[in-house]
Protein backbone atom coordinates (compact mmCIF):
# COMPACT_ATOMS: atom_id res chain seq x y z
CA UNK A 1 0.00 0.00 0.00
CA UNK A 2 2.91 2.36 1.16
CA UNK A 3 6.05 2.18 0.40
CA UNK A 4 8.85 4.24 1.92
CA UNK A 5 12.24 4.10 0.17
CA UNK A 6 15.45 6.13 2.17
CA UNK A 7 13.34 8.92 2.15
CA UNK A 8 15.42 11.95 3.13
CA UNK A 9 14.85 15.90 4.03
CA UNK A 10 16.65 19.11 5.57
CA UNK A 11 15.65 22.10 6.33
CA UNK A 12 18.80 24.06 5.34
CA UNK A 13 22.05 22.22 7.58
CA UNK A 14 19.43 20.55 9.78
CA UNK A 15 18.66 16.83 8.51
CA UNK A 16 15.06 15.71 9.43
CA UNK A 17 14.41 12.38 7.79
CA UNK A 18 17.72 10.60 7.51
CA UNK A 19 16.68 7.72 5.04
CA UNK A 20 13.57 6.48 6.26
CA UNK A 21 12.30 3.01 4.56
CA UNK A 22 9.44 1.08 5.31
CA UNK A 23 6.83 -0.84 3.87
CA UNK A 24 2.79 -1.04 5.04
CA UNK A 25 0.25 -3.53 3.80
CA UNK A 26 -3.48 -2.98 3.16
CA UNK A 27 -5.47 -3.46 6.05
CA UNK A 28 -2.33 -2.80 8.36
CA UNK A 29 -2.69 -0.60 11.33
CA UNK A 30 0.91 1.22 12.03
CA UNK A 31 1.58 3.46 14.75
CA UNK A 32 4.27 6.05 14.68
CA UNK A 33 6.16 7.15 17.78
CA UNK A 34 8.51 8.98 19.32
CA UNK A 35 10.20 11.75 20.91
CA UNK A 36 9.28 15.31 19.61
CA UNK A 37 11.19 16.90 17.20
CA UNK A 38 11.90 13.28 15.91
CA UNK A 39 10.79 13.39 12.08
CA UNK A 40 7.60 11.59 12.85
CA UNK A 41 5.38 14.40 11.50
CA UNK A 42 7.29 15.27 9.07
CA UNK A 43 7.36 11.90 7.60
CA UNK A 44 3.75 11.12 7.26
CA UNK A 45 3.41 14.43 5.41
CA UNK A 46 5.45 13.76 2.82
CA UNK A 47 3.58 10.77 2.35
CA UNK A 48 0.98 12.95 0.66
CA UNK A 49 2.93 15.57 -0.45
CA UNK A 50 2.29 18.02 2.55
CA UNK A 51 6.15 18.60 2.60
CA UNK A 52 8.35 17.81 -0.46
CA UNK A 53 11.34 15.37 0.22
CA UNK A 54 14.39 15.64 -1.19
CA UNK A 55 15.78 12.16 -1.65
CA UNK A 56 14.77 8.52 -2.07
CA UNK A 57 10.81 7.72 -3.26
CA UNK A 58 7.25 6.89 -1.58
CA UNK A 59 4.90 4.99 -3.42
CA UNK A 60 1.12 4.99 -2.40
CA UNK A 61 -0.31 2.35 -3.73
CA UNK A 62 1.65 2.08 -6.58
CA UNK A 63 1.51 6.41 -7.45
CA UNK A 64 5.13 7.75 -7.01
CA UNK A 65 5.07 11.10 -4.88
CA UNK A 66 8.01 12.68 -5.76
CA UNK A 67 7.59 12.92 -9.51
CA UNK A 68 6.53 15.62 -12.18
CA UNK A 69 4.10 13.33 -13.42
CA UNK A 70 2.42 12.56 -10.66
CA UNK A 71 -1.28 14.16 -10.10
CA UNK A 72 -1.00 15.21 -6.52
CA UNK A 73 -5.15 15.35 -6.30
CA UNK A 74 -5.02 11.88 -7.01
CA UNK A 75 -2.47 10.67 -4.98
CA UNK A 76 -4.24 13.14 -2.17
CA UNK A 77 -7.51 11.62 -2.90
CA UNK A 78 -6.22 8.06 -2.28
CA UNK A 79 -4.52 9.20 1.40
CA UNK A 80 -7.04 11.09 3.86
CA UNK A 81 -5.49 12.87 6.47
CA UNK A 82 -6.39 13.97 9.93
CA UNK A 83 -4.70 16.61 11.78
CA UNK A 84 -3.56 17.71 15.43
CA UNK A 85 -5.68 21.07 15.33
CA UNK A 86 -8.55 19.47 13.10
CA UNK A 87 -8.55 22.42 10.26
CA UNK A 88 -12.20 22.20 9.86
CA UNK A 89 -13.04 25.48 7.19
CA UNK A 90 -14.27 27.86 9.84
CA UNK A 91 -16.57 29.33 7.50
CA UNK A 92 -18.85 25.92 6.36
CA UNK A 93 -21.19 23.92 8.09
CA UNK A 94 -20.24 20.57 8.93
CA UNK A 95 -21.85 18.96 6.15
CA UNK A 96 -20.07 21.21 4.14
CA UNK A 97 -17.19 20.48 4.79
CA UNK A 98 -17.60 17.04 4.66
CA UNK A 99 -19.04 17.49 1.27
CA UNK A 100 -16.79 19.94 -0.81
CA UNK A 101 -14.24 17.54 -1.91
CA UNK A 102 -15.60 14.99 -3.08
CA UNK A 103 -17.77 17.72 -5.02
CA UNK A 104 -14.84 19.50 -6.08
CA UNK A 105 -12.47 16.93 -6.64
CA UNK A 106 -14.25 13.90 -7.31
CA UNK A 107 -16.63 15.60 -9.05
CA UNK A 108 -19.69 12.90 -7.46
CA UNK A 109 -23.47 13.49 -7.57
CA UNK A 110 -24.68 16.07 -4.87
CA UNK A 111 -27.28 13.76 -3.56
CA UNK A 112 -25.40 10.84 -3.55
CA UNK A 113 -22.45 12.42 -1.51
CA UNK A 114 -25.08 14.11 1.05
CA UNK A 115 -26.23 10.75 1.90
CA UNK A 116 -22.81 9.49 1.96
CA UNK A 117 -21.90 12.58 4.48
CA UNK A 118 -24.97 12.06 6.51
CA UNK A 119 -23.96 8.50 6.80
CA UNK A 120 -20.35 9.02 8.05
CA UNK A 121 -21.20 11.97 10.43
CA UNK A 122 -23.66 9.18 12.00
CA UNK A 123 -21.13 6.64 12.14
CA UNK A 124 -18.92 9.59 13.83
CA UNK A 125 -21.91 10.29 16.03
CA UNK A 126 -22.56 14.24 14.95
CA UNK A 127 -25.34 13.57 13.14
CA UNK A 128 -27.20 15.90 14.60
CA UNK A 129 -24.58 18.84 14.50
CA UNK A 130 -24.60 18.57 10.42
CA UNK A 131 -25.88 22.10 9.91
CA UNK A 132 -23.96 23.61 12.71
CA UNK A 133 -20.66 25.31 12.21
CA UNK A 134 -16.88 24.13 13.43
CA UNK A 135 -16.52 26.94 16.63
CA UNK A 136 -20.12 25.31 17.88
CA UNK A 137 -18.68 21.95 18.32
CA UNK A 138 -15.88 20.71 21.06
CA UNK A 139 -12.65 20.03 19.97
CA UNK A 140 -13.51 16.14 20.11
CA UNK A 141 -16.96 16.29 18.06
CA UNK A 142 -14.30 18.94 15.55
CA UNK A 143 -11.94 15.87 15.74
CA UNK A 144 -14.64 13.49 14.61
CA UNK A 145 -15.97 15.97 11.59
CA UNK A 146 -12.17 16.21 10.60
CA UNK A 147 -12.22 12.32 10.42
CA UNK A 148 -15.82 11.94 8.09
CA UNK A 149 -14.39 14.78 5.78
CA UNK A 150 -11.09 12.51 5.23
CA UNK A 151 -13.42 9.23 4.99
CA UNK A 152 -15.71 10.97 2.56
CA UNK A 153 -13.45 10.93 -0.32
CA UNK A 154 -13.60 7.12 0.10
CA UNK A 155 -9.08 6.67 0.71
CA UNK A 156 -7.66 3.61 0.88
CA UNK A 157 -5.28 4.72 3.60
CA UNK A 158 -5.67 7.18 6.55
CA UNK A 159 -3.26 9.26 7.95
CA UNK A 160 -3.24 10.56 11.33
CA UNK A 161 -0.63 13.07 12.71
CA UNK A 162 -1.34 13.06 16.78
CA UNK A 163 -4.67 13.40 16.59
CA UNK A 164 -5.69 13.76 20.09
CA UNK A 165 -2.64 15.92 21.04
CA UNK A 166 -4.77 18.99 21.30
CA UNK A 167 -7.36 17.29 23.21
CA UNK A 168 -8.89 17.21 26.75
CA UNK A 169 -8.25 13.52 28.46
CA UNK A 170 -11.97 12.85 28.19
CA UNK A 171 -11.92 13.91 24.56
CA UNK A 172 -9.28 11.75 23.74
CA UNK A 173 -11.14 8.73 24.03
CA UNK A 174 -14.14 9.93 21.55
CA UNK A 175 -11.65 10.13 19.09
CA UNK A 176 -9.50 7.33 19.71
CA UNK A 177 -13.03 5.41 19.72
CA UNK A 178 -13.73 6.22 16.08
CA UNK A 179 -10.30 5.66 15.41
CA UNK A 180 -10.45 2.29 16.93
CA UNK A 181 -13.79 1.66 14.99
CA UNK A 182 -12.09 2.13 11.32
CA UNK A 183 -9.37 0.07 12.18
CA UNK A 184 -11.61 -3.13 13.61
CA UNK A 185 -13.07 -2.46 10.00
CA UNK A 186 -9.97 -3.25 8.02
CA UNK A 187 -9.13 0.51 6.80
CA UNK A 188 -5.11 0.92 6.45
CA UNK A 189 -3.95 3.57 8.78
CA UNK A 190 -0.99 5.52 9.86
CA UNK A 191 -1.12 7.07 13.29
CA UNK A 192 1.45 9.46 14.47
CA UNK A 193 1.01 9.44 18.23
CA UNK A 194 1.82 9.42 21.84
CA UNK A 195 -0.87 7.17 22.93
CA UNK A 196 0.59 4.24 23.99
CA UNK A 197 -2.71 2.87 24.99
CA UNK A 198 -4.23 3.21 21.49
CA UNK A 199 -1.10 1.73 19.96
CA UNK A 200 -1.53 -1.52 21.97
CA UNK A 201 -5.01 -2.00 21.91
CA UNK A 202 -5.28 -1.76 17.60
CA UNK A 203 -1.84 -1.12 16.12
CA UNK A 204 -0.07 -4.32 14.19
CA UNK A 205 2.98 -2.51 14.00
CA UNK A 206 4.86 0.51 15.62
CA UNK A 207 7.23 2.44 13.90
CA UNK A 208 9.28 4.11 16.52
CA UNK A 209 11.50 7.45 14.77
CA UNK A 210 14.54 9.17 16.61
CA UNK A 211 16.78 11.78 14.96
CA UNK A 212 14.99 11.38 11.88
CA UNK A 213 15.72 7.56 11.79
CA UNK A 214 13.26 4.77 11.57
CA UNK A 215 15.00 2.51 15.18
CA UNK A 216 12.58 0.21 15.39
CA UNK A 217 9.79 -1.87 12.77
CA UNK A 218 8.54 -4.41 14.37
CA UNK A 219 5.08 -6.52 15.44
CA UNK A 220 3.12 -3.94 18.29
CA UNK A 221 3.47 -7.35 20.54
CA UNK A 222 7.29 -7.23 20.26
CA UNK A 223 6.96 -3.91 20.45
CA UNK A 224 5.42 -3.38 23.75
CA UNK A 225 7.01 -7.03 25.23
CA UNK A 226 10.40 -5.32 25.25
CA UNK A 227 11.93 -6.71 22.47
CA UNK A 228 12.91 -3.29 20.85
CA UNK A 229 16.20 -0.74 20.51
CA UNK A 230 17.21 -0.02 24.06
CA UNK A 231 16.29 3.67 22.81
CA UNK A 232 12.65 2.77 22.18
CA UNK A 233 12.53 0.81 25.84
CA UNK A 234 13.96 4.16 27.48
CA UNK A 235 10.84 6.25 25.28
CA UNK A 236 8.07 3.45 26.41
CA UNK A 237 9.86 3.61 30.61
CA UNK A 238 8.90 7.64 29.96
CA UNK A 239 5.94 6.97 28.83
CA UNK A 240 4.62 4.59 31.14
CA UNK A 241 5.52 7.21 34.00
CA UNK A 242 4.30 10.66 32.61
CA UNK A 243 0.90 9.36 30.89
CA UNK A 244 -0.33 11.65 28.39
CA UNK B 1 -24.92 90.21 4.18
CA UNK B 2 -26.43 88.01 5.97
CA UNK B 3 -24.51 85.52 8.28
CA UNK B 4 -26.84 82.69 8.19
CA UNK B 5 -29.42 82.27 5.54
CA UNK B 6 -31.60 79.33 6.89
CA UNK B 7 -34.23 79.86 4.12
CA UNK B 8 -30.63 79.35 1.28
CA UNK B 9 -29.67 76.18 3.40
CA UNK B 10 -32.98 74.51 2.59
CA UNK B 11 -33.25 76.01 -0.32
CA UNK B 12 -30.02 73.97 -1.20
CA UNK B 13 -31.01 70.98 0.64
CA UNK B 14 -33.85 70.59 -1.62
CA UNK B 15 -32.75 71.16 -4.77
CA UNK B 16 -32.61 68.81 -7.38
CA UNK B 17 -29.29 69.74 -8.89
CA UNK B 18 -27.65 69.14 -5.78
CA UNK B 19 -29.36 65.81 -5.14
CA UNK B 20 -28.04 64.52 -8.41
CA UNK B 21 -24.92 65.65 -7.67
CA UNK B 22 -25.06 63.36 -5.06
CA UNK B 23 -26.52 60.69 -6.98
CA UNK B 24 -23.65 60.84 -9.21
CA UNK B 25 -20.82 60.77 -6.37
CA UNK B 26 -22.78 57.11 -4.59
CA UNK B 27 -22.53 56.01 -8.37
CA UNK B 28 -18.94 57.41 -8.86
CA UNK B 29 -18.41 55.45 -5.05
CA UNK B 30 -19.80 52.13 -6.36
CA UNK B 31 -18.51 51.74 -9.76
CA UNK B 32 -14.77 52.56 -8.40
CA UNK B 33 -15.23 50.84 -5.56
CA UNK B 34 -16.51 47.35 -7.66
CA UNK B 35 -14.12 47.64 -10.31
CA UNK B 36 -11.14 48.58 -7.59
CA UNK B 37 -12.09 45.71 -5.26
CA UNK B 38 -11.52 43.05 -8.27
CA UNK B 39 -8.48 45.12 -9.70
CA UNK B 40 -7.06 45.00 -6.24
CA UNK B 41 -7.85 41.53 -5.90
CA UNK B 42 -5.78 40.96 -8.59
CA UNK B 43 -2.79 42.74 -7.37
CA UNK B 44 -3.07 41.31 -3.97
CA UNK B 45 -3.13 37.75 -5.34
CA UNK B 46 0.09 38.48 -7.69
CA UNK B 47 1.81 40.45 -5.17
CA UNK B 48 1.75 37.16 -2.99
CA UNK B 49 2.97 34.81 -5.87
CA UNK B 50 6.53 33.27 -5.52
CA UNK B 51 7.19 34.50 -8.97
CA UNK B 52 9.01 37.65 -9.38
CA UNK B 53 7.76 38.05 -12.20
CA UNK B 54 4.42 38.82 -11.36
CA UNK B 55 5.44 39.98 -7.57
CA UNK B 56 7.40 42.88 -9.00
CA UNK B 57 4.61 44.66 -11.40
CA UNK B 58 2.31 43.90 -8.72
CA UNK B 59 4.51 46.03 -6.04
CA UNK B 60 5.34 48.45 -8.74
CA UNK B 61 1.78 49.41 -9.40
CA UNK B 62 1.15 49.52 -5.34
CA UNK B 63 4.12 51.83 -5.00
CA UNK B 64 3.23 53.92 -7.98
CA UNK B 65 -0.14 54.84 -7.27
CA UNK B 66 0.13 54.97 -3.41
CA UNK B 67 3.09 57.30 -3.81
CA UNK B 68 1.59 59.60 -6.35
CA UNK B 69 -1.54 62.14 -5.42
CA UNK B 70 -5.06 61.04 -6.97
CA UNK B 71 -5.29 64.69 -8.48
CA UNK B 72 -2.36 64.11 -10.29
CA UNK B 73 -3.39 60.92 -11.77
CA UNK B 74 -6.55 62.47 -12.69
CA UNK B 75 -5.32 65.34 -14.74
CA UNK B 76 -2.76 62.97 -16.47
CA UNK B 77 -5.63 60.43 -17.34
CA UNK B 78 -8.00 63.53 -18.29
CA UNK B 79 -5.39 65.58 -20.02
CA UNK B 80 -3.27 62.81 -21.37
CA UNK B 81 -5.44 60.39 -23.36
CA UNK B 82 -6.99 62.62 -25.31
CA UNK B 83 -3.22 63.09 -27.01
CA UNK B 84 -2.94 59.40 -27.20
CA UNK B 85 -6.15 59.82 -29.41
CA UNK B 86 -8.49 58.33 -26.79
CA UNK B 87 -11.26 60.49 -26.36
CA UNK B 88 -13.39 59.04 -23.08
CA UNK B 89 -15.75 61.29 -20.78
CA UNK B 90 -15.25 63.04 -17.98
CA UNK B 91 -17.16 60.53 -15.89
CA UNK B 92 -15.10 57.58 -17.07
CA UNK B 93 -11.77 59.60 -16.54
CA UNK B 94 -13.10 60.07 -12.98
CA UNK B 95 -13.97 56.31 -12.54
CA UNK B 96 -10.94 54.87 -14.14
CA UNK B 97 -8.84 57.02 -12.24
CA UNK B 98 -10.44 55.89 -8.70
CA UNK B 99 -10.37 52.33 -9.64
CA UNK B 100 -6.99 52.82 -10.35
CA UNK B 101 -5.81 54.66 -7.16
CA UNK B 102 -8.59 52.77 -4.88
CA UNK B 103 -7.35 49.60 -6.54
CA UNK B 104 -3.42 50.15 -5.03
CA UNK B 105 -4.69 50.41 -1.57
CA UNK B 106 -7.66 47.60 -1.55
CA UNK B 107 -4.86 45.44 -2.74
CA UNK B 108 -3.10 45.65 0.58
CA UNK B 109 -6.16 45.39 2.68
CA UNK B 110 -6.85 41.98 0.48
CA UNK B 111 -3.04 40.87 0.95
CA UNK B 112 -3.18 41.11 4.86
CA UNK B 113 -6.30 39.45 4.97
CA UNK B 114 -4.89 36.75 2.46
CA UNK B 115 -2.05 36.63 4.81
CA UNK B 116 -4.73 36.10 8.04
CA UNK B 117 -6.25 32.85 6.64
CA UNK B 118 -5.20 30.05 8.95
CA UNK B 119 -2.44 27.95 7.24
CA UNK B 120 -3.50 24.62 8.66
CA UNK B 121 -6.80 25.05 6.82
CA UNK B 122 -5.03 25.99 3.68
CA UNK B 123 -3.22 22.62 4.10
CA UNK B 124 -6.11 20.67 4.94
CA UNK B 125 -7.50 21.66 1.76
CA UNK B 126 -4.47 20.45 0.32
CA UNK B 127 -4.76 17.12 1.56
CA UNK B 128 -8.05 16.57 0.47
CA UNK B 129 -7.05 17.07 -3.07
CA UNK B 130 -8.08 20.51 -3.74
CA UNK B 131 -6.46 22.57 -6.25
CA UNK B 132 -4.90 25.60 -5.59
CA UNK B 133 -7.50 27.43 -7.39
CA UNK B 134 -9.86 25.91 -5.68
CA UNK B 135 -8.57 26.94 -2.44
CA UNK B 136 -8.50 30.47 -3.16
CA UNK B 137 -12.09 30.70 -4.02
CA UNK B 138 -13.39 28.14 -1.87
CA UNK B 139 -11.41 28.70 1.28
CA UNK B 140 -9.41 31.70 1.41
CA UNK B 141 -11.30 34.53 -0.61
CA UNK B 142 -14.47 33.59 1.46
CA UNK B 143 -12.30 33.45 4.89
CA UNK B 144 -10.64 36.76 4.04
CA UNK B 145 -12.95 38.66 3.19
CA UNK B 146 -14.77 38.23 6.23
CA UNK B 147 -11.71 39.61 8.02
CA UNK B 148 -11.33 42.76 5.68
CA UNK B 149 -14.60 43.73 6.03
CA UNK B 150 -13.87 46.50 8.59
CA UNK B 151 -10.96 48.26 6.45
CA UNK B 152 -13.38 47.78 3.48
CA UNK B 153 -15.56 49.92 4.98
CA UNK B 154 -13.20 52.41 6.14
CA UNK B 155 -12.22 52.38 1.88
CA UNK B 156 -15.77 53.22 1.05
CA UNK B 157 -16.48 55.64 3.51
CA UNK B 158 -13.39 57.76 2.48
CA UNK B 159 -14.05 57.03 -1.07
CA UNK B 160 -17.29 58.44 -0.86
CA UNK B 161 -15.66 61.69 0.24
CA UNK B 162 -12.40 60.86 -2.08
CA UNK B 163 -14.87 61.47 -5.29
CA UNK B 164 -14.91 65.21 -4.96
CA UNK B 165 -11.12 65.26 -6.36
CA UNK B 166 -13.40 64.56 -9.26
CA UNK B 167 -14.52 68.16 -9.58
CA UNK B 168 -10.88 69.26 -10.24
CA UNK B 169 -11.29 68.00 -14.10
CA UNK B 170 -14.87 69.40 -14.48
CA UNK B 171 -16.59 66.30 -12.74
CA UNK B 172 -20.01 67.26 -11.89
CA UNK B 173 -20.40 65.21 -8.45
CA UNK B 174 -21.84 66.56 -5.08
CA UNK B 175 -18.78 69.19 -4.73
CA UNK B 176 -18.34 70.99 -8.04
CA UNK B 177 -21.99 71.25 -8.05
CA UNK B 178 -22.12 73.04 -4.46
CA UNK B 179 -19.50 75.18 -5.84
CA UNK B 180 -21.01 75.76 -9.45
CA UNK B 181 -23.94 77.14 -7.29
CA UNK B 182 -22.01 79.42 -4.96
CA UNK B 183 -20.80 81.95 -7.80
CA UNK B 184 -24.51 82.09 -8.14
CA UNK B 185 -25.10 83.61 -4.58
CA UNK B 186 -22.12 83.47 -2.58
CA UNK B 187 -24.11 81.29 -0.22
CA UNK B 188 -20.83 79.49 0.49
CA UNK B 189 -21.35 78.68 4.17
CA UNK B 190 -25.17 77.38 3.21
CA UNK B 191 -23.96 75.73 0.32
CA UNK B 192 -21.14 73.61 1.81
CA UNK B 193 -23.13 73.10 5.13
CA UNK B 194 -25.81 71.40 2.39
CA UNK B 195 -23.02 69.14 1.06
CA UNK B 196 -21.55 68.01 4.03
CA UNK B 197 -25.10 66.85 5.23
CA UNK B 198 -25.36 64.90 1.96
CA UNK B 199 -21.90 63.55 2.71
CA UNK B 200 -22.59 62.27 6.10
CA UNK B 201 -26.57 60.68 4.78
CA UNK B 202 -24.33 58.77 2.66
CA UNK B 203 -21.64 57.25 5.00
CA UNK B 204 -24.48 56.55 7.40
CA UNK B 205 -25.96 54.79 4.60
CA UNK B 206 -22.84 52.91 4.49
CA UNK B 207 -22.46 52.26 8.00
CA UNK B 208 -25.93 50.54 8.01
CA UNK B 209 -25.02 48.53 4.97
CA UNK B 210 -21.79 47.60 6.15
CA UNK B 211 -23.03 46.40 9.60
CA UNK B 212 -25.55 44.33 7.46
CA UNK B 213 -22.85 42.39 5.81
CA UNK B 214 -20.83 42.46 8.42
CA UNK B 215 -23.78 40.73 10.26
CA UNK B 216 -23.96 38.15 7.67
CA UNK B 217 -20.27 37.63 7.43
CA UNK B 218 -20.20 36.62 11.22
CA UNK B 219 -22.93 33.97 11.40
CA UNK B 220 -20.70 31.02 10.99
CA UNK B 221 -18.13 32.48 14.00
CA UNK B 222 -21.49 33.17 16.43
CA UNK B 223 -21.05 30.45 19.35
CA UNK B 224 -24.76 30.05 19.56
CA UNK B 225 -25.94 28.52 16.88
CA UNK B 226 -29.32 26.76 17.95
CA UNK B 227 -30.17 25.83 14.36
CA UNK B 228 -29.55 28.08 11.30
CA UNK B 229 -33.55 28.12 9.97
CA UNK B 230 -34.56 29.12 13.24
CA UNK B 231 -32.16 31.92 13.22
CA UNK B 232 -32.52 32.69 9.62
CA UNK B 233 -36.77 33.16 10.56
CA UNK B 234 -35.88 35.28 13.19
CA UNK B 235 -33.87 37.65 11.11
CA UNK B 236 -37.03 37.69 8.40
CA UNK B 237 -39.37 38.72 11.30
CA UNK B 238 -37.12 41.29 12.69
CA UNK B 239 -36.56 43.48 9.29
CA UNK B 240 -40.83 42.08 9.00
CA UNK B 241 -41.17 44.65 12.27
CA UNK B 242 -38.33 47.28 10.97
CA UNK B 243 -40.39 47.91 8.24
Amino acid sequence: MITLDNVTKSYGAFQVLKGCSAEIGRGEVVVVCGPSGSGKSTLIKCINALETFEGGQIWVDGLAVRSAQTDHSALRAKAGMVFQSFELFSHLSILDNIMLAPHLVQKRVKDEIREHAKTLLRRVGLERHADKYPIALSGGQQQRAAIARALAMKPDVMLFDEPTSALDPEMVQEVLQVMMELACEGMTMMCVTHEMGFARQVATRILFVDAGEIVDDCPAADFFAGRCSVRAQAFLRFEADHPG
Amino acid sequence: MQIWSWHGFFTYLGSPYIFCGALITVYMTAVSMMMGFLLGLLIAVTKRSQRRLLSWPARFYVWFFRGTPLLVQLVVIYAGLPKLDIRLSVMACSIIGLTLNEAAYLAEIIRAGLNAVPTGQIAAARALGLSERQIAWRIAFPQAFRLIIPPLGNSVNGLLKTTSVTSVISMEELMQRSQILVQDQFMVLELFSVAALYYLLMTTAWDFLQRRIEHYAERPYRRQQKSVSVEATKLSVATQDAR
